[in-house]
């Protein structure tokens, strides 16, 4: 057991090979990693090859991203996008992951029906179920219907599927200015990712002003100016006893153009920050102590 | 006109969407079919036709086909482990095949694509648990279906009686880790099975999950590794049958003089409840239950 094991980088934030990125995780003392499609296709050596330097790394994949706009689709739009949700499925398991980030549709032409979304999105945990795969439903807070995590999780407690959940992004809570005080309805055990990231401004009052700061400017939990929702927001999940990984989802257009080192020495802070000054755990001690 | 009885109890009738009547066939790959016939032989099956096309068998006995299928370019057949046999498969008697492939595919079941040559029958299937498919067919009332895919072992008799009157019983499915809740979820959702509680219990092997079919006439059990297992040890499969007899002790006894070894431990308790053969050819075993 070490410190940093609940925490991990995803692929996302570090620019380079995927070799590059996950040796950089490893030195910074990372056990785990959140990987994106891309990184697989993108492999020089194709699928297969990049599913095995995740395996041969030793990191443990938190989950696999990402799955966009797939609820609420009819006709031929559906059926094109349950194709591409069983393709992201065949990948995530190659990885090894268990974990299968969707997020909540930005399409215009998807219905704001709800007994639909909550159609598909049981179909969609059907679809991941054979594999094993868990699928953590997150809210965009573009999201054309589902934009904060509250109405996620109520559409995951409607579909009531035991391998689907929610996931929790910090960016789009902050973004959305949606209160935590909801967090208590949710069963922790539903919660199948977190992802952390905090960014600059106080205000991203339009869905453009979200999309821009999440795509370019986001940054490690701590280095951002909601750095004390961000502990709160830790706080309530360890309280409401949410046991499963936080996972910086850091995109960043600086952090793409620094050495690989040196954006994982900032994720190894931000982690260090919350394990120790949010959180207070402690280091566990030594192996030999016994007392783990 | 509904009677007063029913008013008064309001009996809720199980659902059965896709009109599930039993079981018509289960199919094993292998790439030693020989071997393998000569288990089934002991059991009681007996070769009654072969594929016209390809390396298949069908085995009876009584009421139950048992399809051995060593076709080599199968994917399942390659997928065998050192040519031990694999449960590849079960066929559900169903209303309309089509229907019930239309509906699980709405679902968010996976479609196994036909390989049917020419003036063979295409029978729609999903991808099941593992490597294994579930298959539906809806003419089994007019006619036979082997009639048209199988040409019949000269001078064999066609529907050889059951020995002691066995019937299938049921599945047992082997499954992951903590994955009771998925797979429940998903026969109770594709299928319309329902679980039987846990007090509820037949045979001598009372682990895992219960469930029964919607027609009632056939169960299906799941069982998780035990928790001091390696990964390795949790992948999922169907990895017995189960055969239901009236007089355990008489079956055991016929199967004995037949050759038919059967597991004595002190864990299991035999007498009239049920018994479970050793396990030949790596992987094949058959569990007798009680049953009136």
């Amino acid at each position: 057991m070490h410190m940093l094991d609940g925490y991990g980088m995803d692929t996302i934030t570090l620019a380079g090979s995927l070799e590059a990125k996950l040796s950089a995780m490893k030195a910074a003392g990372f056990s785990q990693v959140m990987l994106m499609a891309r990184d697989l296709v993108g492999h020089p050596g194709g699928v297969e090859s990049a599913a095995q330097a995740v395996r041969d790394s030793g990191l443990r994949p938190t989950g696999f991203q990402v799955l966009r706009d797939f609820e609420g689709l009819s006709g031929h739009l559906h059926d094109y996008k349950v194709d591409m949700a069983k393709s992201m499925l065949v990948m995530c398991q190659a990885v090894g992951s268990r974990v299968l980030l969707a997020c909540s549709s930005t399409s215009r032409h998807a219905t704001d029906e709800r007994e639909q979304i909550v159609r598909d999105l049981r179909k969609l945990a059907m679809l991941a179920l054979p594999l094993g795969i868990r699928v953590a439903y997150e809210a965009l807070s573009w999201g054309r219907t589902v934009n904060d995590y509250v109405t996620s999780w109520e559409l995951v407690e409607a579909a009531d599927c035991p391998n689907l959940g929610v996931g929790i992004d910090s960016f789009h809570i902050f973004a959305a200015r949606s209160p935590l005080d909801a967090l208590e309805d949710m069963d922790p055990e539903k919660i199948f990712l977190v992802q952390l990231s905090d960014f600059m401004w106080n205000e991203t009052p339009t869905f453009e002003d979200r999309i821009t700061t999440a795509r370019t400017f986001r940054v490690f939990p701590g280095e951002g100016v909601h750095s004390e929702q961000l502990a709160d927001l830790v706080m309530r999940l360890e309280r409401m006893g949410y046991q499963g990984d936080f996972s910086f989802e850091v995109f960043n257009d600086d952090y793409q153009q620094l050495p690989l080192s040196t954006v994982a020495e900032r994720a190894r802070r931000s982690a260090l920050w919350l394990h120790q000054d949010v959180l207070h755990r402690s280091a566990p001690l030594p192996d030999w102590t016994g007392s783990r | 006109m509904r009677t007063q009885t029913t008013d008064r109890e309001s009996i809720p009738e199980l659902p059965n969407r896709l009109g599930i009547e039993g079981i018509e066939f289960i199919e094993y790959a292998t790439s030693r079919p020989q071997a393998l016939g000569q288990v089934l032989e002991q059991m009681g099956f007996r070769p009654v036709a072969r594929h016209r096309s390809r390396e298949v068998t069908l085995y009876r006995q009584g009421s139950m086909n048992l399809i051995v299928n060593a076709n080599h370019e199968a994917a399942r057949v390659e997928l065998t482990q050192e040519g031990q046999p694999v449960l590849s498969a079960v066929a559900f008697r169903v209303r309309d095949a089509l229907k019930a492939h239309t509906r699980c595919l709405d679902l968010g079941a996976w479609s196994v694509p036909s390989h049917a040559q020419a003036m063979e029958l295409h029978i729609p299937a999903i991808h099941g648990p593992g490597s294994s498919r579930f298959y539906f067919v809806d003419r089994w009332r007019e006619f036979s279906i082997y009639d048209i895919d199988f040409n019949p072992i000269p001078t064999v008799e066609v529907k050889p009686p059951a020995l002691e009157g066995m019937g299938y019983f049921g599945v047992v499915q082997y499954i992951g880790a903590q994955r009771s809740a998925d797979w429940l979820t998903y026969f109770e959702h594709m299928f319309d099975f329902s679980p039987i509680p846990d007090e509820e219990r037949y045979g001598i092997l009372p682990k895992g999950k219960l469930m029964r079919s919607p027609c009632g006439q056939f169960l299906w059990q799941l069982i998780e590794p035990e928790p001091w297992m390696d990964v390795e040890d949790s992948g999922e499969c169907l990895q017995r049958i189960g055969l239901g007899v009236k007089d355990v002790a008489k079956a055991v006894q016929v199967l004995k003089a037949r050759g038919v070894e059967f597991v004595e431990s002190s864990r299991l308790h035999p007498e009239d409840r049920g018994a479970l053969t050793r396990s030949v050819l790596g992987s094949v075993a058959f569990e007798l239950v009680h049953q009136d």
